[in-house]
């Protein structure tokens, strides 16, 4: 990987997230809005990941093949990714029991019609 | 106490909290209130002890550096994660136990949706406050925010038979979830640069060259997401929503400090990693920070102003407050440090101390509304009386004496450019406390015409079990007194003052913070002199209280005036409230409108 493939994760990683952002703005359902903020997060791992990323490198698992020592990416970013989708997890539990409920006392899940607190 | 035992305290301060959590979460609903309060209150109290302990010792001895798991730094080079915790993070580790400890005592009879779920996720709250107050990692500082926030969505949400509750919790989850993950691209990129995730390790490296995009772009991108939980203009809309529907005792927590905690986290990102590389583009930076602290105080204490809600108002009244604290910390100085430090904990006392006082007046009266509860309060005079001296001290009248117009006033004595920014705070401090003394004036004795715009339910359900409070319990009088005392003495201890002072000069001091953290050299914080008081201090104080105190009877007695201000500010003002309208998609499109804003300005403007 050379030139501009090396930076194209990194417009994949922003694409995500103005798109997830934009698909929050434009949610008509509770659900749907769910899903964009899991699509938000996305653009997290992709840039995490991206930053890790070496061509000549292979797993931090060292072997026979790959004596300790050798060329490896850094565990670290996966370490940070795998903790990002434990955080992501939790409030997407939570925002979906809060969906069943809202369902419950409202009827509908459409944010459009819920207006809450309007000015 | 020596070393080794300040050592073993950093990580009590969240094993503490987060063991209790874990222990009361299984029992649900069989352990008796009275056993899960005695448990959060004692958990509490010792939390408070601890980071008691573990702040006098820093500021006496030198940073506590605890190395989680024994990885200690080889070469200078940061392997494992630290705690590191300075007298800044160790006193707001135990101010968040103080209010915790408020909340429970408040709560402690008569709260029939409080149990020990309820308990479980306050101390789950605590430990993840206390875990970001004291540690020394940048991506641990993620972690514990975004557990501080998933307890606040479920804490807002804790009424989960009554909509509005779940609106706001919704409304928090969406817009500080995406925040979180701003922050985390931030951290990415930084990460790319350094490899490294240590505060101390980082500001080192960064240090290194000049900034260059990359780093500012991480620095737009750490300072949007922290905006947006702290928040700032434009990205506040969440907090008048989610602060207005929380249980009272919640809100005691919300705007008392989980707020100005994440601004205390943009101090220490800045000062530990940017403040070396940034120099060359500080007054940039200061120009942004203070132009938005500005914007925001005055959207804050203008929608405060117009609101009839009286969580509502003064859920706006934090907005405008946290403008005041981003302006303070923008000064880039150990003074606006140490003003910031002062102010987060009056108004922390102060505000909280309101929410409660607004919370009886819900529990007497089934209502929130200005109008309806007219005249009302007369018959339950300490509530407020306590109410009305929450408004007077939140303006910084002596002996609370403790404002933004004074913070800002020191300041522009050192630099004559900010004087103006001084006389725009100490407006936005009246119109602020002048809405809450409004507010409070017209509940209590029924005089004028109450503020009849905002939004507001008027009747509601109350948060006490029974059909209704005949009288205020004692422990819901006692919290505010609780929260008010501290505050006269923060108002008046010298001492105190110039304690936080010189706490402040090690807080801003990079290389103090790096001998402790990577070369293990401990030093007390420095000495410096006191700063004087004047008796100028003292008339900047009651100008801005009496100023207060004007705004709020032009408020009461509007039809008796001459209408000069709502011809000219009734177009603005009518848009500004339709901003808020209570949906999280315009939320987010606000929101990535000043992502963008903030990360070219920093990009562009300050290259």
């Amino acid at each position: 990987m050379s030139g501009w493939t090396l930076y194209f994760p990194y417009a994949v990683a922003f694409w995500l997230f103005v798109i997830g952002c934009f698909g929050i703005t434009q949610s008509r359902n509770l659900i749907h809005t769910v899903l964009c903020l899991t699509v938000v997060q996305s653009s997290t791992y992709m840039l995490l990941l991206s930053v890790d990323f070496h061509a000549k490198a292979g797993a931090p698992i060292f072997g026979s093949t790959n004596p300790p020592g050798s060329a490896s990416v850094d565990p670290i970013l996966h370490a940070l990714t795998l903790t990002d989708i434990v955080v992501g997890a939790t409030v997407t539990a939570l925002m979906l029991a809060l969906t069943i409920q809202i369902h419950r006392r409202r009827g509908t899940i459409d944010p459009q019609r819920l207006r809450p607190m309007s000015e | 106490m020596n070393a080794a035992t300040a050592s073993i305290l950093a990580p009590l301060c969240l094993a503490v909290p987060l063991m209790g959590a874990a222990l009361l979460a299984p029992f649900g609903k069989h352990l008796p209130r009275g056993l899960s309060s005695t448990v959060a209150a004692c958990v509490s109290v010792a939390v408070f002890g601890m980071a008691v302990a573990l702040a006098l010792y820093t500021y006496h001895t030198g940073m506590v550096v605890h190395w989680m798991g024994g990885w200690l730094p080889k070469h200078a080079l940061a392997i494992g994660i630290s705690f590191s915790i300075d007298p800044m993070g160790a006193g707001l580790a135990a101010f968040i136990a103080l209010l915790v400890f408020a909340a429970v005592l408040y709560t402690w009879i008569a709260f029939d949706f409080v149990g020990t779920l309820f308990h479980s996720l306050l101390l789950a709250f605590l430990g993840a406050m206390c875990g970001y107050a004291l540690t020394g990692d940048i991506f641990n500082m993620f972690v514990w925010f975004e557990l501080m926030t998933a307890a606040a969505i479920a804490l807002t949400a804790h009424k989960i038979e009554e909509a509005e509750s779940i609106e706001g919790a919704i409304n928090l989850a969406v817009t500080n979830t995406i925040a979180g993950f701003i922050v985390l691209l931030g951290i990415g990129l930084l990460y790319a640069r350094t490899d490294a995730l240590n505060l101390a390790q980082l500001g080192e490296i960064v240090a290194q060259r000049p900034a260059d995009a990359l780093v500012l772009a991480s620095f737009g991108l750490i300072v949007a997401g922290y905006f947006v939980k702290g928040a700032v203009a434009p990205f506040h809309f969440w907090l008048d929503d989610a602060h207005a529907v929380a249980p009272t005792p919640i809100c005691i927590l919300f705007s008392g400090i989980m707020v100005q905690v994440a601004l205390y986290g943009v101090a220490r990102i800045y000062w530990t990693v940017y403040s070396g590389a940034l120099s060359p583009q500080a007054h940039e930076i200061k120009a942004l920070f203070v132009g938005v602290g500005i914007a925001t105080a005055l959207i804050g204490a203008t929608m405060a102003y117009a609101q009839r809600h009286l969580k509502r108002l003064l859920a706006f009244s934090t907005v405008s407050h946290s403008g005041m604290f981003v302006a303070a910390i923008g000064l880039f100085g150990a003074a606006g440090a140490a003003g910031a430090a002062l102010f987060v904990l009056a108004h922390g006392l102060i505000k909280s101390s309101l929410f409660v006082c607004a919370g009886n007046y819900l529990n007497r009266f089934r209502s929130l509304d200005e109008e309806l509860l007219g005249g009302k309060g007369r018959s339950t005079p300490l509530n407020s009386a306590l109410f009305l001296l929450g408004g007077v001290a939140l303006a910084g009248m002596p002996p609370f004496a403790i404002s933004a117009a004074k913070v800002l006033y020191d300041a522009a004595m050192k630099d004559r450019a900010l004087f103006a920014v001084a006389i725009v705070m100490a407006f936005a401090s009246a119109i602020d406390a002048g809405a809450v003394l409004r507010a409070g004036i017209h509940v209590t004795f029924g005089i004028g015409k109450a503020q009849i715009t905002g939004f507001s339910p008027r009747e509601e359900e109350p948060e006490c079990d029974g059909p209704r409070l005949e009288r205020t319990p004692w422990t819901m009088l006692a919290a505010p007194v609780m929260l008010l005392a501290p505050a006269i003495w923060l108002g008046t201890s010298a001492a105190f003052r110039h304690g936080v002072e010189r706490a402040a000069h090690a807080f801003v001091d990079r290389q103090y913070y790096v001998a402790a953290v990577l070369h293990n050299v401990h030093r007390a914080v420095p000495a410096t002199p006191a700063a004087p008081r004047t008796t100028e201090d003292l008339a900047i104080n009651l100008s801005v209280t009496a100023a207060a105190l004007l705004a709020a009877f032009a408020g009461l007695f509007r039809d008796h005036i001459p209408q000069m201000v709502s011809p000219v500010l009734g177009p603005p003002l009518k848009q500004l409230r339709g901003l808020h309208s209570g949906i999280f998609t315009d939320y987010v499109a606000y929101m990535m409108f000043g992502i963008a804003a903030y990360t070219v300005y920093l990009v562009v403007a300050a290259r």
